[in-house]
């Protein structure tokens, strides 16, 4: 037998011998492990700052470009200015710092929540479902959130104040029951199949689907066509209070989820051995259904149907970074919000002065993004 | 008889009149896993649970770490009512290692051993940082199951030998009193087996590890398990040492075939082989 214990010849570490000798006193040292590849506070804070960084770079590259391209030194003028004024102050007489401070940053702001959102529901899911390829657009939680979000449109609410309130909890009703269907489809007793949960979203959007339009050919026509450029992820720049309204309800659900990063991390082991490495997994789960169904009925209810950045951008920082979700759910969250601005300044530039929803380009790279690695993983899901 | 008191220091496991089934509750009677089974695990042995596929075992070791919720009966560790206890409180004491472990995430294997150190830290969601601690435990977790050079590979991409290893340093790294195996040899090539067995059984003497493994491998059970404990449609058939249980006549009557036991030519223990 090779003796191992020890004399492995590729631990670099000198502690490690002392560690291996002193067998389980092995507690008490502190040896600097290096080498040892961990997730510390340092290294956490690094990335978060880094991606904070790009964030805010992205944001004023974002606002440079519209109908009419602005320059970054005036960009930066107007903002610095701003932030030195009181809210109430001043008369708005200059066009540039009109459309730049109440149109363009609003939107851009908007944007970035909503991509943000996106992407931490992503990873949430994901780990939840055990499966690298859900998304909440694509397992029919958004189209959940839609059907909600139409109903209370088009039955009563109208587009007050108060509705931009009450859309949302209609919208994360939707979401939840939506996210608790696919839920108990996909739990089979041999765990999650990708196949499974792909065909309950396909499902679940048709039959969403089929409702809302529906909803829409037995409405006024009028609401009936400001819901459909609703659903297609269409829409001006907000205002503050909107933006702020918004802001609480996706401040609270990421929240929550952030609180269970680590126990996602467990979670992808699947909830036997979650369990039995100490996890609540039943309040764990809770939590990401709360949490999952309140950012996608937010967003939804305020942008409509956005799909794929959740898969994306999710994918990509986990290949890039890490897999920890206490790196990932963050990190994915702030690119995903850097994702979608970028999206929406090429929906609203490309074919300037005129519109593309932003969900069409969203789909346009996300969709083969999706195909590609579903065709990729065939051979590890194929159980 | 103990007095409880002692009781709770030299029994790892305390299990009387467990009865479970899978499904709704009224229908417990018809297909039951485990029926009325009382038995007790001494602490710092190694115990195999043996028994033909469908016989519980796999189920009974899901009850002792509470993956499975109890419906009839009582089960103690060290003293304490399982039920009554916290999850987190039953990882620190018990660690459990899967039958399989699929993992689609990329998962550095150091990352997949740290989480054994989840249950040691409380928080919100267990948020919390590695200590140096924790890297020392997972780091010599590791070279006791000869990962430490893997460390920075993907779970994904390792063999699944070399998961398994690494499950087994996950499960030593939860610095438990007991440890739960579901098949630990299952995938393992022969070198790999040996060393597992010997491993165990090293942290069985050195830490006084209680040691519970589910095992078809009759000759390794034999070989390394102080106790066995044979199962057969949710009942104890036969429970004792080694020479007890590993009867011709007992294993023809459990697993229904013919079986030949002569002695192992180092150890002297029974030794099963089938006939032609």
């Amino acid at each position: 037998m090779k003796e191992t214990i020890g004399t492995s010849p590729v631990t670099p570490i000198p502690s490690s011998e002392k560690v291996a000798q002193q067998g389980n006193e092995g507690l008490t040292l502190k040896p600097t492990m290096s080498s040892f590849p961990s997730l510390t506070f340092g290294r956490w804070l690094f990335w978060i700052g880094l991606f904070l960084f790009m964030s805010v770079v992205a944001l004023i590259g974002c606002l440079r470009f519209g109908t009419q391209v602005l320059e970054f030194s005036r960009i930066l003028d107007i903002l610095f200015q701003e932030m030195g004024r009181t809210p109430a102050g001043g008369t708005e007489s200059d066009p540039t710092r009109v459309i730049l401070l109440h149109v363009r940053l609003p939107r851009v702001l908007l944007a970035f929540f909503v991509g943000g959102s996106l992407a931490a529901v992503g990873v949430a899911l994901q780990a939840l479902l055990r499966n690298p390829l859900a998304d909440p657009f694509v397992i029919g939680i958004s189209s959940g959130a839609a059907l909600g979000a139409a109903m209370a449109l088009l039955f009563g609410i109208g587009l007050s104040v108060w509705s931009l309130a009450t859309l949302p909890v209609c919208a994360f009703g939707g979401a939840l029951v939506s996210l608790l269907i696919v839920y108990r489809i996909s739990a089979t007793h041999f765990g999650f199949s990708i196949y499974t949960l792909l065909l309950a979203g396909v499902v679940l959007n048709a039959i969403f689907s089929a409702f809302i339009m529906f909803l829409t050919s037995v409405a006024d026509p009028n609401r009936a066509f400001g819901m459909y450029a609703w659903l297609m992820g269409s829409r001006t720049g907000p205002d503050y209070p909107t933006l702020g309204i918004l802001g609480i309800y996706l401040g609270v659900g990421l929240v929550l989820l952030a609180t269970q990063a680590h126990s996602l991390n467990l979670l992808t082991l699947g909830e036997e051995a979650a369990r039995s490495l100490g996890v609540e997994v039943e309040r764990v789960k809770k939590l990401i259904f709360l949490a999952s169904a309140l950012l996608t009925g937010a967003v939804v209810a305020f942008s409509g149907l956005i799909g794929f950045v959740g898969l994306i951008v999710p994918h990509a920082v986990r290949l890039a970074l890490s897999a920890d979700h206490r790196l990932l759910l963050p990190i994915a969250g702030l690119a995903g919000g850097v994702f979608l601005m970028v999206a929406d300044t090429v929906a609203r530039t490309l074919l300037s002065p005129a519109e593309i929803p932003v969900g069409v380009v969203t789909a346009l790279v996300g969709g083969p993004v999706f195909l590609y690695l579903l065709m990729n993983h065939r051979v590890r899901f194929g159980t | 008889m103990n007095s409880p008191s002692s009781n709770t220091e030299t029994m790892a496991y305390s299990i009387s009149h467990l009865n479970f089934g899978y499904g709704t509750s009224w229908a417990q009677t018809r297909d039951a896993v485990l029926s009325d089974l009382t038995c007790t695990i001494e602490s710092g042995k190694i115990v195999g649970v043996l028994g033909p596929n469908g016989s519980g075992k796999s189920t009974l070791l899901k009850l002792l770490t509470r993956i499975l919720r109890l419906q009839v009966g009582t089960i103690e560790l060290f003293g304490r009512d399982l039920q009554a206890m916290s999850q987190a409180d039953i990882a620190r004491t018990v660690a459990f290692v899967p039958q399989e472990t699929q993992q689609s995430f990329p998962f550095t294997l150091a990352q997949m051993v740290l989480m054994g150190r989840y249950p040691h830290h409380s928080g919100w969601g267990g948020w919390h940082w590695e200590n140096s601690a924790d890297l020392a435990v997972a780091h010599s977790a590791m070279i006791d199951l000869d990962v430490a050079h893997l460390g920075t590979r993907l779970i994904t991409d390792v063999s699944g030998g070399e998961r398994q290893r690494a499950i087994i340093a996950r499960a030593i790294a939860q610095m438990p009193r007991v440890l739960l195996l579901d098949e630990p040899t299952a995938f393992l090539d022969l070198h790999h087996q040996l060393e597992i067995a010997r491993i165990l059984r090293k942290l069985n003497r050195e830490r006084r590890l209680t040691v519970i493994m589910v095992s078809h491998d009759l000759n390794l059970a034999s070989q390394y398990c102080d106790h066995l404990i044979l199962l057969d449609r949710g009942r104890i058939v036969k429970e004792g040492s080694p020479e007890e249980v590993i009867e011709p006549e007992i294993l023809e009557a459990v697993y229904r075939c013919r079986v030949l036991v002569d002695r192992h030519p180092q150890s002297g223990m029974p030794r099963v082989s089938l006939p032609v």
